[in-house]
Order: structure tokens, then C-alpha cells, then sequence
């Protein structure tokens, strides 16, 4: 049925797939390999063949490529990316063929020109016979999905650790990830979208007038990836707390307010763009302060330059509005039982602090 | 001299600036010096770096951040009230696939919030070329902002960068000229503010030298070419500094017996690149070493001496 057509992958990112998917199928008329789920073996495999210190997304991004390629890829893309993830599509490119497989590699940092329309030519590698009308029609439907996910995400963690019955927000947020999988058409994004605002809307609360609210800033991939974070956000849904994340495509990229717009509301604390989402983190955590959160968590990957220089400005807005944060580095970790326990430790003492003040 | 008159009538007595002796300093040290000189102010370096600056800056600097950043940091702290300005320059990229580490992005604010409840001053000055700001700009800004007026500022960067570039080709040539000496010669791959640094990279040096193995440095190289051949070897390296590197190693592969990748703990850039360079130029003996704040050497030496041990070996000499 798909004889002749590229069998394209792309690493786990988060619930973003779907999206990658999207355009691939709907958009660029290729076959899409979707990656397993990533799993313990995932990132034993990756680590094992990725250089020690390097950030920990290159070891499960490069296991999940090899994944892909055992799912039957012929095919991989990878990202550009402004910090050490744009020299990730060569490297991995590198370590996947000297492991002997053999693939084709669309590396979109080569096509980065400081042209937009170079980017063309990494989707006629491909599909050579492409259509621009459809692959524009699709990315914009597609992007539309990334928003959806985006917004559904944001509402489930703001809401599902206060349901009434143990699991009704799961399963449908299930059902949403499900329907974007399975989207093929525009129609379909906007049903799936549309039935899990609906089902969210049906679901009893138990929710206190004023409840705990922690706001999770950090480091671009392990901030939006529950596998990469061991499900960071559930947890604190679980134990009663509205999670707030800012960062995500949507907000980051979609509809990006520019570093002069946010740079000029923290001009307090820093005077340059200091690394890819610097400026975005700072902004956020000091929104979060301002606004009267009862605390705020720190996300990143072990090594991760910029993030580790935000980290004194962090410091610096928590003496400032005296908001406690937690600072969580993760590398390839696939016990949670470490990380339970400081944020039970976060949690009591973020809950003491409300009843007190 | 006539810019000096001009100057005079805006401020009495020139501010002094602190020059801290760790990171891009190893690097734009002649800039720096003929430029602030050439205004006519007062410059001051802090020390070589030594433990208690290490000590200090660890102190201050998040666990995680790099040795580089650990020993700045001591370094500022050191020239913190004996002088009216620190330097902390700000870089971003000489353009597209031209960048820095995001650490020098970040450096100038980070040092502002570690050091905020201090009264101390610092200055920036910022290139960011993908944002239309060359270095020439970002020099003429620093001046004027400085109080100095922007022909003054434009004329002090021209003649600074002169001498910069005079004082590079004379480096350069000295150092070609170690690839045609005998004996066994080692290419050391490292940050200039790795293998300057009197406290983690000079020591390896010596012990080369005191093995009777000729070290040269990858760094101290025709920059320009050396940015042409990184392109050969790895497409979409982009680090400027690394990319140096890179293409040193391609110019000089058949002229070294073996090669030592020194990097400060966890530099971002050279976790990746030190693993391409293994990749790439196989054949040829590699060395990877990796600093951090340790203070004992005998576990430098065992492997700088198990190095050499096998170039000798190879090459007949032992």
C-alpha cells in the first residue's frame, strides 16, 4: 500500500508526535514510523552509545532513533536547535551509522541558512513530488493540533488532581491523545479537540477555593516530556497541587511575545538574552512570584548550560518575593523514588508555609 | 594627544578597569589591553589563577557549572572594589553558524546577580552579529558608555585591532614553526582559557615538556582557514571556538604524533565535539582528558605518561 513512499521517523518529544506525524502524512504524503514509547531500554541504549556528559536528552533522543530504525524507519529528521541541540542531528547521525545501521538522515540544522524557504529542500528529500499547497494547508492544521495539545495539557494539570473519581480526567485526556494520533483531516483534530473539552467540562470537582499552585519552569525538552522528568507534574497533581507550565511550542514558539517584550519586564535581572529560554524561564518565574504562587520548580537536564546560568537569577527572585524553588536536575534517572521524595519534601513544606502565612 | 584633550574634558581622572584573567581573556587579551590603553585608561589583571581563586569561585558559582566558570568567578571576586568597572563581555555569535557557548551569552547578567549586593561596577560590551552588532559596534558602544565620545571609541577599537592582529600572526607563525621540530609533538586541543590557565592547563604543558614530548597548541591557529576546514569535517558545528579546533586538527593531523583533548568539566561544546573528534580522526592517537577541581595530579600524570609512553613506543623511540 505505501510502496515506494519513505518511511519517515522523528525521536519522542513530549505528546508532539502526533504533530510530526501530521505533517508527514497529511502534509508531505510519506509513511510515518511513530517511535515505541520510550522505555528503561530506550535510555540504556542511548546512554550506552552517547558520549558521558552530555545533556540527557541527546541519550534518550538517540535511543529513541534507534528505536524507530528497529520499527522499520528508513528515515530519520532531526531538529536544529539554538544550544547544544543543534549539533545533535550530526552526532547521533555519526554514532547510529558507526553502529551499522543504515538509513537516510534529514538533518534540518544542515538547511539552516538564515533562509526560510532552505527548509524546503529538506521536505523534498522526503517527498520529491510534494505538494507547497498541501504541506502549507497541513502545517497550519497541524500546528492548530500542537496549540490543542498544548491547551489540553495545561488544563489537565491545572484540574486533575482535584476530580471526584480517581481517574475520569486520565481517561480522557487518553481519548484526546488517542484522537490526535488517529487525526487525519482537519475535521478530526477539531472533534477530538472539541469531545475532550466537553468530556473535561462533565467531570466533578473537588477543588478548594484557593489550592496550592506550583509553577514548573526549565529546560525546553525535559520540562514538556513526562518520560524525561518521571512524570513530575502527575505527582504533584497527585498530591493535591494545581501544576501551572508556561513553557511549551505554543507558548515558546507559536505565539512567542519576543525577547524585547519579555526582556523589558525583567530588566531588573538581566540585561541580555541569556540562552535559548532564558529570557521566557526568568520572565516566568517571576510571573509565577508576582502572582502569588506558593512555589515554583526548576527543571532541567544535568549539564545544561543555560539553565544552570539562570539558576542565580532564580536565586535571586526567590529572596526577592521569598517563593521557595526547587531546583531538579535529571540525567538518566529511571527510579523516581529519589525524586519522590524531595518533592513530598517541597510539598509539605510548601503546604506548612500557606497555613502559616 | 588630541583624543586624550577630549577625553579630559568629560571625566578628570580615568576610571581603572578590571581585566579578570580567566575565560575570553586568554583570548582578546592584546584587544583588550590596547583598547582600554588607547582611551587612556587604567587597566589592572587580576592574579594567575590559583586554589583560593578556585575555592572562592566555587563557593559562588552553582554546583553545576563548569570549571571555567568556577575559576571567572574566583576571578571576579578577587578584583571586587579595586577598580570602578569590571569587564564581563557579552557574545553571542560572529554570525550564522559563527556562536558562542551560551555561557558567554549569560556570563555579563549571571556575574551581575552573583555579585548584586556588592557595590562593584561592571561593564559589557555585546556582539551579536545576527543581530546586526559587530564586534566594532559593540566596541564603540562600550567607550560611549564609559564616557568616552564614539570617534575616540571607533579609533582606540581600530588601533587595538591592529595590534590584536600583528600580535596573532606573530603567535601563529611561532607556533607553526613547532610542527617541523623533532621529536615526538603532541597537538593539545583545549579552550584557550583551558590551556592558559596557570592552575589546570599550564601544569600539563610542563609535564609534556619535562617528557621531552613538544606540546602545540590546536588553538593558536590561522583562524580563518581553520574555520574553512571545520566545515569539511563536521557540516553543522557551530561553535566558533570549536570550530577552531576542529579545523586545526584537519590542518595538522599528518604533522602530530597523537592528540590530547583537554576540556573543563562538563563543558557543553566539547561534550559533543571531543566524541566527534574520536569519530572522526581515527588512526591517530587520542588522549581525552577531562579537569575538574581536583587537587592532586598524580592521576594527570599516570595517563599524560601512558600517553606519551605509547607515542614513543609507536614511533620507535623507546
Amino acid at each position: 500500500m505505501d510502496i515506494g513512499k519513505k518511511k519517515v521517523s522523528f525521536p519522542m518529544v513530549a505528546n508532539y508526535n502526533s504533530v510530526v506525524r501530521y505533517f508527514v502524512e497529511c502534509g508531505l504524503d510519506a509513511q510515518f514510523i511513530m517511535p515505541p514509547k520510550m522505555t528503561r531500554r530506550t535510555l540504556e541504549i542511548g546512554s550506552r552509545y552517547s558520549p558521558d556528559y552530555v545533556c540527557a536528552p541527546f541519550k534518550s533522543t538517540l535511543g529513541s532513533m534507534i528505536d524507530a530504525l528497529e520499527a522499520g524507519a528508513d528515515t530519520l529528521v532531526m531538529t536544529m536547535g539554538l544550544c547544544r541541540l543543534g549539533y545533535y542531528g550530526e552526532l547521533q547521525e555519526q554514532i547510529i551509522r558507526d553502529l551499522g545501521y543504515d538509513f537516510e538522515m534529514i538533518n534540518l540544522a544542515e538547511y539552516t541558512t538564515g533562509k526560510n524557504r532552505d527548509y524546503l529542500k529538506a521536505l523534498r528529500r522526503i517527498n520529491p513530488k510534494m505538494s507547497l499547497a498541501k504541506f502549507t494547508l497541513a502545517a497550519a492544521e497541524g500546528l492548530k493540533m500542537v496549540e490543542y495539545i498544548d491547551e489540553i495539557e495545561a488544563e489537565y494539570y491545572r484540574n486533575c488532581g482535584f476530580e471526584l473519581n480517581k481517574g475520569d480526567y486520565k481517561k480522557a485526556l487518553d481519548r484526546f491523545y488517542l484522537a490526535m494520533n488517529m487525526a487525519k483531516s482537519k475535521k478530526d483534530v477539531e472533534e477530538g479537540y472539541r469531545e475532550a473539552k466537553r468530556e473535561f467540562n462533565r467531570i466533578p470537582l473537588d477543588k478548594p477555593e484557593q489550592p496550592l499552585r506550583v509553577g514548573i519552569v526549565g529546560e525546553y525538552f525535559t520540562i514538556m516530556d513526562p518520560f524525561s522528568n518521571l512524570d513530575l507534574e502527575q505527582k504533584l497533581a497527585d498530591m493535591g497541587v494545581e501544576v501551572h507550565r508556561w513553557m511549551n511550542i505554543t507558548n515558546r514558539n507559536l505565539h512567542y511575545k519576543g525577547q524585547k517584550n519579555l526582556g523589558v519586564q525583567i530588566a531588573e535581572y538581566c540585561q541580555y538574552e541569556m540562552g535559548p529560554t532564558s529570557t521566557a524561564n526568568i520572565w516566568c518565574a517571576k510571573n509565577y512570584a508576582v502572582n502569588g504562587f506558593d512555589g515554583i520548580i526548576h527543571v532541567k537536564s544535568a549539564g545544561c548550560t543555560p539553565e544552570i546560568d539562570v539558576m542565580p537569577i532564580l536565586q535571586n527572585i526567590s529572596a526577592d518575593y521569598k517563593i521557595p524553588i526547587l531546583y531538579l536536575t535529571y540525567d538518566s534517572q529511571t527510579s523516581d523514588t529519589g525524586l519522590e521524595t524531595r518533592v513530598e519534601a517541597f510539598y509539605d513544606m510548601i503546604s506548612m508555609r500557606k497555613k502559616v502565612v | 594627544m588630541k583624543e586624550r584633550n577630549s577625553t579630559a574634558a568629560i571625566s578628570v581622572k580615568a576610571p581603572v578597569i578590571g581585566l579578570p584573567r580567566a575565560m575570553l581573556y586568554n583570548r582578546y587579551e592584546v584587544l583588550w589591553k590596547s583598547f582600554f590603553s588607547a582611551l587612556g585608561m587604567k587597566g589592572i589583571v587580576s592574579k594567575p589563577t590559583n586554589k583560593a581563586m578556585i575555592e572562592a569561585g566555587s563557593a559562588l558559582a552553582i554546583d553545576e557549572a563548569c570549571l571555567s566558570t568556577k575559576i571567572y568567578l574566583g576571578h571576579i571576586q578577587s578584583l571586587i572594589g579595586k577598580c570602578d568597572y569590571i569587564l564581563v563581555p557579552r557574545i553571542s555569535n560572529f554570525g550564522l553558524h559563527r556562536n558562542m557557548c551560551t555561557k558567554f551569552e549569560s556570563l555579563y547578567d549571571v556575574v551581575c546577580n552573583v555579585f548584586r549586593d556588592t557595590d562593584q561596577k561592571f561593564v559589557a560590551y555585546n556582539v551579536d552579529a545576527l543581530q546586526k552588532i559587530d564586534e566594532e559596534k559593540a566596541f564603540v558602544d562600550l567607550g560611549t558608555a564609559l564616557g568616552y565620545d564614539k570617534k575616540t571609541s571607533q579609533k582606540a577599537y581600530k588601533r587595538a585591532k591592529r595590534n590584536e592582529s600583528e600580535d596573532w600572526k606573530k603567535k601563529v607563525h611561532e607556533e607553526e614553526a613547532l610542527y617541523k621540530s623533532q621529536g615526538i609533538k603532541v597537538l593539545i586541543v583545549a579552550h584557550s582559557y583551558v590551556l592558559g590557565d596557570a592552575y589546570i592547563g599550564q601544569p600539563v604543558i610542563d609535564y609534556l615538556k619535562g617528557m621531552e614530548v613538544t606540546p602545540i597548541r590546536a588553538d593558536v591557529v590561522d583562524r580563518k582557514e581553520a574555520l574553512k576546514q571545520s566545515a569539511k569535517v563536521s557540516k553543522t558545528l557551530k561553535w566558533e571556538l570549536s570550530r577552531e579546533l576542529m579545523g586545526s586538527i584537519q590542518m595538522h593531523r599528518d604533522k602530530v604524533d597523537g592528540l590530547i583533548l583537554l576540556s573543563a568539566f562538563p563543558c557543553g561544546p566539547d561534550s559533543m565535539v571531543n566524541e566527534m573528534i574520536i569519530r572522526k580522526f581515527t588512526g591517530l592517537p587520542i588522549l581525552n582528558i577531562v579537569l575538574d577541581n581536583q587537587d592532586g595530579t598524580a592521576g594527570l600524570e599516570t595517563r599524560l605518561e601512558s600517553f606519551t609512553d605509547i607515542l614513543k613506543l609507536k614511533k620507535g623511540v623507546l
